[in-house]
């Protein structure tokens, strides 16, 4: 029998009971579904982390208090007396908060910060400047706008000396920021930035959220870290601090990342294994209900080989149609999950392939037992069952 | 062409042994037209089917066409039916889910013949049995002589030299069983060796050599000359 005809033959064979191989393949489109979102899930949120660090720079340890702990802007000056070697230290007072022009209005992430935030090296401008240092001492109502909310809010126009209302006071717009583009940076571009002391007052705190510390070398950023860890142990106690260098928060999402991926693998496995076993409890049946017609083949002359081949095809393209139908169900699920999860998720063609290749390995697998079962058949047996 | 030699079939039951076959032996030579007859239970479906290569004798020799086909291995023994032997059932056994048309052309399929000629083949073979205009009917769509007329096109479609028939009219009325025997008559004519098991002493008449079968043992073994005598 040629590869053609076998191949024919099995398709023919899943066809014959079209319903049947449906719920069959369903163990392997949940499966192979599953793992297609959950690793766009997972990429997704770990490039939200990524993202945030690289468009803050490098060489960056961040800072920021656990509830109850005083954190003032007096805390900037505190550690850089601490710190050895020259370093920039910004602090950030973040606040989401409503805005509205004229004709639109919308949601906005409001970072209160100094004209030292650029020195972070992070952000590009489009058109105007970034706050300068006049504007954050004197705490001028002046705003630089992320690229998202330059276009949600002006319609793409160049809004530079345009009126803008925050937290319930007007501001002038005077720079806008280049897109960071989808992915990495994306949460710079939904971002308002305004002097720290016009928001302290309007936000009615002078709390910092964070401080970030700029160092020149990776090997300063955790000396610093370190460094600062003891400092505030000793202050406030333990735990009063969050504290992390970009190196070690890269750490932690390797470590996420790692806990993340085992936890799919073992979550994908049990869907496969399970899909499997569906697959070899059909196939066997298939092979019992057709034991005559196995039987009147071997009498024409199929070969031991070609009644395995069959039967594992068959098996197979039962599979391979139930990853390709999981692929299709995971990417539809990931296209529009922005609607539905209002996640960060981010499409993994790799997650694709290893669905081919496994739902391509669960129907050789499981379907090896039932295909050696079914050419294991004396022909007289075989010709003879009546079921 | 087939020559067996003291051939013994046993069955195991439960412990129990026992002998569907007591040595049996006898010839068939090119070209015969051959019954085997005798009461049921017999042995000579148990004959027939270790002549097929569909199952296996205990003990003794089997030469088919000149090959010891007795101890080929499952996969030669495929291929030899494939080459060498058409089989017609008394149950037919056609595959319920394919046409006509596809169940004939089965035994091409397993010798690697391209999908067109298959089709080509099997329709003329078809229409050699009267069924030209049954191509696209399943087993179920067909009256009994019906199925079994595309059983005996399957079992020709290769061209096999030797025809083994295991009661082939006995699910069929008179006319049509005797329609189903000028049928095996002409393709013996046109030079088959055919073997035929059967009830009937009417079909036996028709056939040059009858094997008698009583209790596993061969108890006659006559050419038409002595018949007729
Ligand atoms: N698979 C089997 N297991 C055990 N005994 C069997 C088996 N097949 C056949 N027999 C026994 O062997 C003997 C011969 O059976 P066989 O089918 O060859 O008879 P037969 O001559 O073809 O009869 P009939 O004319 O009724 O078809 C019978 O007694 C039967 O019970
Ligand atoms: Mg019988």
């Amino acid at each position: 029998m040629t590869w053609t005809d076998s191949f024919r033959l099995a398709v023919a064979g899943m066809w014959a009971n079209k319903l049947r191989a449906l719920l069959t393949m369903l163990g392997v489109i949940i499966g192979v579904g599953a793992v297609i979102v959950l690793v766009a899930i997972g990429k997704g949120a770990s490039n939200a982390v990524a993202s945030r660090i690289e468009t803050l720079g490098t060489n960056v340890v961040f800072v920021s208090p656990t509830a109850g702990t005083p954190f003032s802007e007096s805390a900037i000056s505190y550690i850089n007396q601490a710190i050895p070697f020259p370093v920039t230290t910004i602090g950030t007072m973040n606040t989401a908060s409503k805005v509205s022009t004229a004709t639109t209005s919308g949601g906005a992430q409001v970072v209160g910060t100094s004209a030292a935030y650029w020195k972070l090296g992070a952000l590009s401008l489009a058109a105007g400047h970034f706050l300068t240092t006049n504007e954050v001492s004197q705490g001028q109502h002046v705003a630089v706008l992320g690229a998202n909310q330059a276009i949600s809010l002006f319609s793409g126009q160049n809004p530079v000396g345009d009126p803008l209302m925050i937290l319930g006071q007007q501001f002038t717009v005077v720079g806008v920021l280049n897109s960071v583009g989808q992915g990495p940076g994306a949460s710079q571009d939904n971002a308002i930035f305004i002097p720290i002391t016009t928001a302290s007052p309007l936000i009615g705190t002078n709390q910092l959220s964070e401080v970030m510390v700029k160092t020149g070398t990776p090997n300063q950023a955790s000396l610093v870290s370190d460094l600062l860890t003891n400092l505030y142990n000793n202050r406030f106690g333990s735990g009063s601090m969050v504290i992390a260098s970009e190196d070690q928060v890269l750490q932690t999402l390797q470590a996420t990342r790692a806990t993340f991926t085992a936890l799919l693998a073992g979550t994908a496995a049990i869907a496969l294994l399970v899909g499997g076993i569906g697959i070899m409890n059909i196939m066997l049946v298939s092979v019992t209900e057709r034991t005559r017609e196995i039987g009147i083949r071997q009498a024409l002359g199929a070969t031991r080989e070609d009644i395995i081949l069959q039967f594992l095809l068959e098996a197979m393209v039962i599979s391979l149609s139930g990853g390709i139908l999981g692929i299709g169900l995971g990417s539809g699920l990931v296209v529009l999950s922005p609607v539905l999860f209002k996640t960060p998720i981010s499409f993994s063609p790799q997650s694709i392939a290893l669905s081919f290749v496994f739902s391509t390995a669960v129907g050789l697998i499981f379907g090896l037992y039932p295909a050696f079962k079914a050419s294991g058949l004396e022909p007289i047996q075989a010709l003879r069952y009546d079921g | 062409m087939i020559r067996v030699t003291s051939l013994i079939k046993e069955y195991t039951l439960g412990g129990d042994t026992f002998r569907a076959l007591h040595d049996v032996s006898f010839e068939v030579s090119e070209g015969m037209l051959a019954a085997i007859v005798g009461q049921s239970g017999s042995g000579k479906s148990t004959l027939l089917n270790i002549l097929g290569g569909l199952d296996r004798a205990t003990s003794g020799q089997y030469w088919l066409n000149g090959k010891n086909v007795g101890e080929f291995a499952p996969d030669t023994w495929a291929h030899e039916r494939n080459r060498t032997l058409g089989f017609v059932f008394q149950s037919f056994q056609l595959i319920p889910t394919l046409t006509a048309w596809d169940n004939v052309a089965l035994p091409l399929v397993y010798r690697r013949v391209p999908l067109k000629e298959r089709r080509e083949r099997a329709r003329r073979a078809l229409s050699e049995v009267g069924l030209a205009n049954r191509l696209g009917h399943k087993p179920a769509q067909l009256s009994g002589g019906q199925q079994q007329r595309v059983a005996i096109a399957r079992a020709l479609i290769g061209d096999p030299r030797v025809l083994l028939a295991d009661e082939p009219t006995g699910n069929l009325d008179t006319q049509t069983g005797e329609d189903i025997m000028s049928l095996l008559q002409e393709l013996n004519r046109a030079g088959r060796t055919i073997v035929i098991v059967t009830h009937s002493q009417d079909i036996a008449q028709q056939c040059r050599q009858v094997i008698h079968i009583q209790d596993g043992r061969v108890v006659r073994d006559a050419l038409l000359e002595e018949v007729s005598k």
